[in-house]
């Protein structure tokens, strides 16, 4: 107990949270909470912030990056707008989730994330797509337009959201 | 559990405002408003203006407090500010400066 904190329901800061231990937040914080420990943020709880730690258990609503050094956890009552980082991530049914998710070592280059952020809605219209895929296409097919590229431009790139499909139910009970 | 523990190794920067009780094992810097009891146990540090139901002192505090019911320094304990309050004792062997307005008159 002498280590882990505890931001009641009935609790607000605006302001950073940080340092060593764990922490529970029930309450609200308008800030980014950055511990050492492992993270739980109840139903009740709220963050605008970015949260990092060692094992995120999310319940909550959170505007702002997840970062976990060992898991990241949304639970079905979870609200997440914002990026997901963490070596291992479960996402429960029920949970919303908008952003972009990377299952790696955090501080591991970027990749595709970039890209990724660029388009964060579905693609609604044919003509959205249309306006989207001369970025993604090559140049070079502005300069000489044929029929060929026409075609490929029928196939929009697949949404973001699928890809978190998979994990649902990866949840682990068991602590590090 | 109820309530907001600040745990030791912890530290809040900026305006933490609570309805329920607060105990500061760890650090509060900024503003700290509570309609509960507030207590800052041995080894926290609150550098900040304190509003409060009332206020347990055994750690260090530096700021202005004001306490609708009481304050209590401890032993051990570190009071750097001006007290409002209409009651408050001072264990032997804690420290205080400041003035204290008990809303005589």
């Amino acid at each position: 107990m002498a280590e882990s904190s505890v931001i009641g329901q009935g609790t607000v800061i605006r302001g950073n949270v940080r340092g060593d231990g764990s922490i529970e937040i029930y309450g609200r914080v308008d800030g980014d909470v950055a511990v050492s420990g492992d993270v739980t943020l109840g139903e009740s709880a709220s963050v605008r912030g970015d949260v990092s730690g060692a094992r995120l258990t999310i319940g909550g609503t959170v505007a702002g990056d997840l970062t976990g050094t060992e898991a990241v956890v949304l639970e079905r009552t979870a609200q997440v707008t914002g990026d997901i980082a963490a070596p291992r991530v479960g996402i429960e049914e029920g949970a919303r989730a908008r952003g972009a998710l990377r299952t790696e070592e955090p501080g591991a280059p970027a990749g595709g994330r970039t890209e990724v952020r660029r388009s964060p809605r579905p693609m609604e219209s044919p003509r959205a797509a249309e306006r989207e895929v001369p970025r993604i296409a090559a140049p070079a097919a502005r300069i000489a337009p044929r029929p060929e590229p026409v075609a490929q431009r029928k196939a929009p790139p697949a949404p973001v959201v699928p890809a978190l499909r998979g994990l649902h139910g990866r949840k682990k009970k068991a602590r590090g | 559990m109820a309530g907001t523990l600040i745990g030791p190794g912890l530290s809040i920067e900026g305006e933490l405002t609570s309805q329920e009780e607060v105990v500061v094992h760890g650090a509060v810097r900024g503003t700290l408003t509570a309609s509960d009891a507030v207590s800052v146990g041995q080894g926290g540090v609150v550098e900040a203006d304190i509003r409060a139901a009332s206020l347990s002192v055994a750690g260090t505090v530096t700021g202005n407090v004001t306490a609708n019911d009481r304050v209590d320094i401890q032993a051990g304990g570190r009071l750097i500010g001006d007290v409002k309050a209409s009651r408050l004792t001072i264990a032997d062997g804690a420290s205080f400066k400041g003035n204290v307005d008990m809303d005589v008159g």
